[in-house]
């Protein structure tokens, strides 16, 4: 049980007591484990594919309470539960499905909030299967793993907001003390929410027109309905926390104004926006689209209701993604809903190292993408008029493991080969978004751009500035730079006492 | 919050536009610009800063109606309040000192080079301010220039069949005048952009281009607003929108400019029939 003590000490314990009390202990006994082994897992009820791909509501459609009773049946209620090691931010994932098993979903939302603030979202877009499903003991025993994902966005979903049961302390250090929270992606919102909860006067500065970072402008409508980001935004407002939107710290105003206006401890959580090119020729043609352009116009914008909304996204037959996350997957759907007659992903390794979601891998192949592996773009064509027309292609094999461990692409010599399309997304990465934190004197920068911190306190190089997020790690998870949003609020905690 | 206080027309095809937004207004810069949005369902549209005032805590724009965001903004009503502006973004003109500087403006161009001549003149430059335009009627803010210029002149285009060569008669005559010429600085319509940069190609003096991409979140997020300059790419709302005029691939910013004119154009038709006062400029 190391690994959980590495996330509070006594959680092991904590965990323990929980598992002992009487209800808990009674309802283990009602089935067997025989009993709960021989329960398939739950599927997710989804829209069916002919339809959904002519839509953007969401494709999961969420358990219902019998489903989801059924599926908590499942969980053995491990005495030592492998799930919570592999949640970042280990939640007492057997103690909420038990509720959920007893037919009480508040009290499983209320567990589950003690240590995610933002459930409906991290259900829906955690990476379950390197996750918290990974471990899970189920697995072990030859079978699927408990449906924790599924589980986690049910009670939220059933739930919706605890608003009325919210107590903001009002601790005399903390009252009045001014903290900036600059972005207001997960990483941002879950520092601000706590830390409101400590009794803090917090403000969050958004540079776009909606809070929500990546939520807001990457994550399409079909994986994460804005009804469910709004909930949730508008829960951590009723904690008190001020959101000011088209606010950019560097631009409108500068961390040395904020600390002027009385503000006295600061957190960034800026995230990766920038976007990673490939340098090869023919990249700035008309049609060639980074992901962040493309999913700002639909996610943000809204331009698949264009032209209801004004911002226009370019219609396309044949649409051409590079790269193999979630990026590139969300991507690759959005143009299959937005009419596209193929849609086709090129990833320079194999499937096996593509980094998206599975869910969000099986939903693309079942929506009818095309997966063409060990393949990169060594060049973009284009036609008189400077607009895409195909892709120049490279076939790879996989070598021996790079720096990140995954076996390395080489080239084929001569195996280059050209392909149709009309339109092209890059999502092969993106860095920290340099314009505040590269503004900031004396702040550490580490090799990619990113703002070096204490892993400890998530504190920079910089006194009373704390951050976390894709701005620390790059390219990451939602619920990692929640965890990180969290640890900083305890360290602007501790700071703020000192002084 | 992004109370409108005036919103009229300024020349035929311009309108001048003055908000409230204190935070915008306190940190403005000459040459930086704010990404507007007229409506709950609008687009992100970027227009340059004409002027900005403290204490008042308000920003001035003045735009061309051209499309759909632009018509939409010429028919918000004063007292009203536009659904955000964010801002200021790009780099700030650089401001030397005892330099002669060379700024043209076309269209909405002399409006955002009014606070750049001022902060140069301020600063002890020299300023030459040349208002290129299609005949008197759509000249504006002369005096208002006057006063922060050493010389100032205009240039229609209406007086001559080729206007290419009429500018170039002018900058010569400038070079001719100010042969300590260092900088010229051109702000408003592509063409005259680019017109200026070929004709004093071989000059040997820098032109530095106020360029118009196409943007979407004006914040170096998204890289629609990329553009190559001596064969590098650049995102002009972070890394300009000043660029070398000598250095810049013409060719691949005027396609990127066309890229949604199809959606675009459909967009346009779709809104309402525009009132009497806005039919043909
Ligand atoms: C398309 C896409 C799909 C993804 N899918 C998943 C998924 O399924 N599961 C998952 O776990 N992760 C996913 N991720 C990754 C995940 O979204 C990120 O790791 C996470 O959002 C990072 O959170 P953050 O708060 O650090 O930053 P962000 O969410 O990036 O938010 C940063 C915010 O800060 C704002 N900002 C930046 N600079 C300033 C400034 N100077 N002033 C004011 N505001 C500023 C930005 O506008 C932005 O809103 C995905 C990412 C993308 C792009
Ligand atoms: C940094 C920057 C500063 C700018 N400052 C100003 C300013 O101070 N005043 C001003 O009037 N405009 C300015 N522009 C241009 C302005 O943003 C566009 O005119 C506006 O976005 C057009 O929006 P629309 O919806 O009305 O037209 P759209 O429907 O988007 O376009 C209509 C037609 O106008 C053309 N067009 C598209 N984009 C532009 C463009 N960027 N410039 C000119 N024509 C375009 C298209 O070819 C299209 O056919 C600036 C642009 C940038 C990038
Ligand atoms: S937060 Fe994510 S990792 Fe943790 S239990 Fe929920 S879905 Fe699993
Ligand atoms: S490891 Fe699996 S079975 Fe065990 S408690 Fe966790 S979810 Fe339940
Ligand atoms: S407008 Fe998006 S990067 Fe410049």
């Amino acid at each position: 049980m190391s690994k959980l003590e590495s996330f509070e000490p006594g959680l092991a314990k904590k965990l323990s007591e929980e598992r002992e009390k009487d209800w808990r202990k009674a309802l283990r006994r009602e089935l067997t484990v025989q009993q709960r082994l021989a329960i398939p897992r739950h599927r997710m009820p989804e829209q069916p594919v002919s339809q959904r791909i002519k839509n953007f509501q969401e494709v999961n459609l969420g358990y219902t309470l019998e489903l989801a009773r059924a599926e908590a049946q499942r969980c053995l209620d491990c005495g030592q539960p492998g799930c919570v090691a592999g949640c970042p931010v280990a939640i007492d994932i057997p103690t909420f499905i038990k509720h959920i098993e007893a037919g009480e979903p508040e009290r499983a939302l209320e567990k589950i909030r003690e240590t995610n603030g933002l459930p409906a979202i991290c259900g829906r877009v955690c990476p379950q299967e390197v996750q918290c499903e990974k471990n899970c003991n189920l697995i072990k025993a030859g079978k699927e793993p408990v449906a924790i994902g599924h589980l986690e966005r049910f009670a939220a979903d059933f739930i919706g907001q605890l608003s009325e049961k919210v107590t903001v302390s009002t601790k005399e250090c903390s009252a009045g003390k001014k903290v900036a929270v600059v972005g207001s992606g997960p990483a941002g919102l879950t520092a601000a929410a706590d830390l409101a909860r400590l009794g803090y006067s917090v403000t969050v500065y958004e540079a776009l027109h909606l809070p929500g970072g990546v939520l807001a402008y990457g994550i399409p409508e079909f994986r994460l309905p804005r009804a469910i980001l709004n909930s949730e935004i508008s829960f951590i407002k009723s904690l008190g926390v001020e959101i000011r939107t088209n606010f950019i710290v560097g631009r409108t105003a500068t961390l040395e104004d904020l600390k002027e206006d009385g503000f006295r401890a600061f957190f960034l959580g800026t995230g990766a926006g920038l976007p990673a090119f490939m340098g090869v020729p023919g990249e700035n043609l008309l049609g060639v689209f980074s992901a962040n352009e493309y999913l700002t116009r639909v996610n943000l914008m809204k331009s698949f209701k264009f032209p209801e909304y004004d911002t226009p996204v370019p219609a396309a037959r044949k649409v051409a993604v590079i790269g193999g996350g979630n990026v590139a997957m969300d991507a690759v759907r959005t143009a299959l809903r937005l009419g596209a007659k193929e849609a086709v992903i090129y990833y320079r390794r194999s499937r096996a190292e593509m980094p998206a979601r599975a869910e969000e891998v099986k939903h693309a192949e079942e929506e009818g993408v095309i997966f063409n592996y060990l393949t990169v773009p060594v060049r973009f064509l284009g036609d008189s008029q400077g607009r895409l027309r195909g892709l120049l292609l490279q076939r790879l094999t996989l070598g021996p493991p790079d720096s990140s461990g995954r076996p390395r692409p080489v080239p084929v010599p001569g195996s280059e080969y050209e392909v149709e399309a009309d339109l092209a997304v890059v999502a092969i990465g993106q860095s920290p978004n340099p314009l505040l934190i590269r503004q900031i004197a004396g702040l550490k920068l580490g090799r990619w751009g990113n703002v070096e911190v204490d892993w400890e306190s998530m504190g920079t190089s910089l006194s009373g500035i704390f951050a976390g997020g894709d701005a620390v790690r790059g390219g990451a998870t939602v619920i990692l730079a929640m965890g990180d949003g969290r640890k900083s609020a305890r360290s602007i905690d501790n700071f703020l006492r000192k002084c | 919050m992004y109370r409108i206080l005036k919103n009229q027309r300024l020349v035929p095809n311009l309108y001048h536009l003055v908000v409230e937004v204190p935070e915008v207004a306190r940190s403005a810069k000459p040459g930086q610009f704010v990404m507007v949005i007229p409506d709950e369902k609008g687009e992100r549209i970027p227009l340059n800063l004409a002027d900005f005032d403290k204490d008042k805590g308000t920003i001035e724009l003045v735009y061309l109606v051209v499309g759909v965001s632009t018509r939409k903004l010429s028919r918000i009503k004063p007292g009203s309040s536009l659904a955000g502006v964010a801002g200021p973004l790009g780099r700030p003109t650089e401001i030397g000192r005892k330099e002669t500087v060379f700024l043209v403006g076309g269209c909405f161009g002399p409006a955002g080079l009014y606070p750049i001549a001022r902060e140069l003149k301020l600063a002890g430059n020299k300023v030459i301010f040349l208002t290129e335009a299609r005949d008197h009627a759509y000249v504006y803010w002369e005096d208002k220039i006057k006063a922060f210029a050493d010389h100032y002149f205009n240039l229609f285009r209406r007086d001559c069949f080729d206007s290419g060569k009429t500018l170039e008669t002018a900058f010569n005559m400038v070079k001719l005048k100010y042969p300590e010429l260092s900088r010229v600085l051109v702000m408003g319509c592509d063409y005259l952009l680019h017109k200026i940069s070929t004709l004093t190609s071989s000059s040997g003096i820098k032109i530095e281009v106020y360029l118009t991409p196409i943007m979407v979140d004006g914040t170096g997020m998204c890289g629609a607003c990329r553009v190559t300059v001596s064969g590098k790419t650049y995102f002009a709302c972070v890394d300009g929108p000043v660029f070398d005029g000598h250095g810049l691939d013409w060719v691949e910013y005027f396609a990127r400019r066309q890229a949604f004119l199809p959606q675009e154009q459909l967009a346009l038709g779709k809104l309402e029939i525009l009132p009497p006062e806005q039919k043909k400029t």
